[in-house]
């Protein structure tokens, strides 16, 4: 299995008693509460602790793009990016992702994607976002266009990175006489594409069509919506179109936090991790979901659940007990990701090793501690030790 | 072939350039267009019977409103406009009056702009279009349901709301006209900024109708549409916001007719 860290850059100095008068920490959380001061001590902090990762040996490290808020402050992954890849020298440095479909040319991405490869000699992994709802007031961007918009953009940076230019691209939303990028990426045909997401039959069925056959990421989810959806894609990949999905095809995102004890993780992570989720995390339905963001169908469903969860505050208990998160002691940690490998067989695992306020010296040791007591059993996991796997060996 | 013919046939759905489109059609008189803004035609109906003992009504869903399809053609307002304008032809209205509430309104002007030719007198009620600088309007689609009804009503508009929850198809309704919206009036909000360009193409008798309690588009904007519409009348309504004609459909039904009377006795 590969590890990456993920990290979000969270703007973990935030006044938490005057953001409470705000309807989220996104769109409407005036920009005056970010000290610039704090924000060099923190952007710095959190490169070094990615460069940290990769050092330990860490597989990969990975960064990613939100816009006017404080729970990530990397409107620009690409910038981060950058700043990794002279810096590092095996990790991968996983992009995940660009919102390519929030810019009017986004072709200028694909050129820096293209650049980060080159310069890594092809280490780069691309995601490809179509940000989260909030983002689409931010940016103004139409949400109704949202899921269109996605498509052809990546059609668009597709053909950019693998057709010989010049060439035309004629499309609904985007109009390009001269498509001839300078560089072209160093991965051949181009970089591997991820899809990240929280959840959505639209995106994994996308994601795992034959031409594409990309990776799906599942996010910030509880253990039966993990089991689900990663599941959802190897059904997919088998019943719709014929072909055995390979474990590399799907990965989990979660945040992790790790101490000597399960009760000293606990106690450890609660302030930091309950910030991430009730403050930084919590958006209004209509900031999250503006009208035609979501498909009628996901809208419905999400609508009804929301009916059922309204008002929920997440404890760091309720969060473990879900699985939403993963914390405790190396051993409980080393197990629990050992038993959903044997369940699901993802052979791609991120780690948010650093969440909310979560403080440099404890994120420091808490990235320490993976490495060193929890990593090396599961990068050594394979097939070999998903049950899938050997059923389907057996029949 | 005469209008009266006509409208037996246009009460439902009418295949239009490929989608169906549902249409209203009710009362007796001369033709009068409704077109409305972005809360979609349900709970209207009071406001369009009291239009509609007067004239001869047809009130369209939008396409991707109401029971109204989804048109391939239609991304923006000056394609709806285009599509109308396309409607007029179809149902062969000669002179038909035209009331647009909210992005109906923009609707209109786009339309009158583009020809006026069919037109005999517009009105605007509450109307989208046009973007007054350093004047602040209301947020529909970020507000919650509660801000939501503060902007849209003067009074208390619980009622309107739980009107939508009264079964699935109507919340579903709900939620695809909110979708329709916003394809039409995302960015830039509710306006196209290049609008106010062109207002003086229009030939026709206008009259504006607004809310005095309107927190969605203030009233600064009936004045502003006066300014750029030569020869405009406009009446300032009390006791009611942005859903004026849902508010005091009787009220709103008077007043068109009043002004219709004047300038086309």
């Amino acid at each position: 299995m590969k590890i990456f860290l993920f990290h979000l850059m969270p703007y973990a100095d935030l006044d938490l008693g005057a953001a409470a008068n705000y309807r989220a920490a996104w769109v409407v959380l005036p920009n005056s509460y970010f000290d610039p001061k704090q924000g060099h001590e923190l952007y710095n902090r959190y490169l070094d602790e990615l460069e940290l990762a990769a050092e330990l040996g860490f597989d990969g490290i990975s960064v990613n793009e939100h816009h006017q808020n404080a729970y990530g402050l990397m409107p620009s992954p690409i910038v981060m990016a950058a700043a990794l890849s002279r810096r590092t020298k095996q990790a991968k440095i996983a992009i995940l992702g660009s919102a390519f479909c929030l810019r009017q040319h986004p072709l200028n991405i694909a050129e820096e994607h293209a650049m980060i490869d080159c310069i890594t000699g092809g280490r780069l992994i691309s995601g490809m976002v179509r940000g989260i709802g909030a983002e689409y007031y931010s940016t103004g961007n139409n949400p109704a266009f949202s899921h269109a918009r996605f498509q052809e953009a990546h059609d668009l940076v597709v053909q950019a990175w693998t057709r010989p230019g010049p060439f035309a691209f004629e499309g609904r939303f985007y109009h390009f006489d001269y498509v001839n990028l300078w560089p072209r990426p160093y991965q051949q045909p181009h970089p591997p594409i991820w899809a990240p997401s929280t959840g959505s039959v639209e995106t994994i069925e996308w994601a795992a069509h034959p031409s594409r056959k990309y990776t799906y990421l599942q996010a910030y989810s509880p253990t039966q919506s993990v089991v689900r959806y990663l599941n959802h894609y190897r059904e997919c990949a088998q019943r719709m179109y014929g072909y055995r999905a390979s474990s590399d095809q799907i990965g989990w995102s979660t945040p992790v936090y790790i101490s000597d004890t399960d009760q000293k993780a606990r106690d450890e992570a609660k302030p930091h991790i309950e910030c991430l989720f009730n403050r930084l995390l919590r958006l209004p339905f209509e900031m999250l979901f503006p009208p035609g963001y979501l498909s009628a169908k996901s809208l419905k469903n999400m609508r009804s659940h929301k009916r059922s969860v309204s008002g929920q505050e997440h404890t760091v208990d309720s969060l473990i007990e879900q699985g939403i998160i993963v914390c405790g002691s190396p051993d409980t940690v080393r197990k629990q990701f050992t038993h959903t490998h044997r369940l699901l067989g993802f052979q791609n695992l991120l780690c948010l090793l650093q969440f909310g306020t979560l403080p440099r010296d404890l994120t420091e040791r808490n990235i320490r501690l993976f490495a060193r007591e929890v990593m090396p059993a599961l990068q050594a996991l394979t097939d070999k030790e998903y049950e899938g796997a050997q059923m389907h060996a057996a029949e | 072939m005469s209008e009266t013919d006509n409208r037996s046939k246009q009460n439902g759905l009418l295949d239009l350039r490929g989608s169906k489109l549902n249409i209203h059609r009710m009362g007796a008189g001369e033709p009068l267009l409704f077109l409305h803004g972005a809360q979609g035609l349900d709970g209207s109906e009071p406001a369009l019977a009291g239009l509609a003992s007067h004239f001869d009504v047809i009130a369209p869903d939008h396409p991707g409103f109401g029971r109204s399809e989804d048109s391939e053609l239609v991304d923006d307002v000056r394609d709806l406009a285009l599509f109308y304008l396309d409607l007029l032809d179809a149902l062969a209205l000669k002179h038909v009056h035209v009331v647009g509430q909210c992005i109906g309104g923009w609707v209109a002007l786009e339309m009158a702009v583009t020809s006026s030719a069919r037109f005999k007198s517009l009105v605007l009620v509450n109307s989208a279009g046009i973007r007054l600088k350093g004047v602040p309007r209301g947020d529909m689609f970020l507000s919650s349901e509660d801000d939501l009804l503060k902007l849209l009503f003067a009074r208390d508009g619980v009622e309107w709301l739980n009107r939508w929850r009264a079964t699935p198809q109507l919340e579903d309704i709900y939620d695809r006209n909110r979708a329709a919206a916003a394809k039409l009036s995302w960015s830039p909000r509710l306006c196209n900024p290049k609008l106010d360009r062109w207002l003086h193409r229009i030939d026709v008798p206008t009259h504006i109708i607004w809310g005095e309690e309107n927190r969605l588009i203030p009233p600064a904007y009936a004045q502003a549409f006066k300014q750029l519409i030569a020869g405009s009348s406009v009446s300032i309504v009390p006791g009611c916001a942005h859903l004026l004609h849902i508010e005091q459909p009787q009220i709103f039904a008077d007043d068109v007719f009043r002004f219709i009377r004047r300038v086309a006795p």
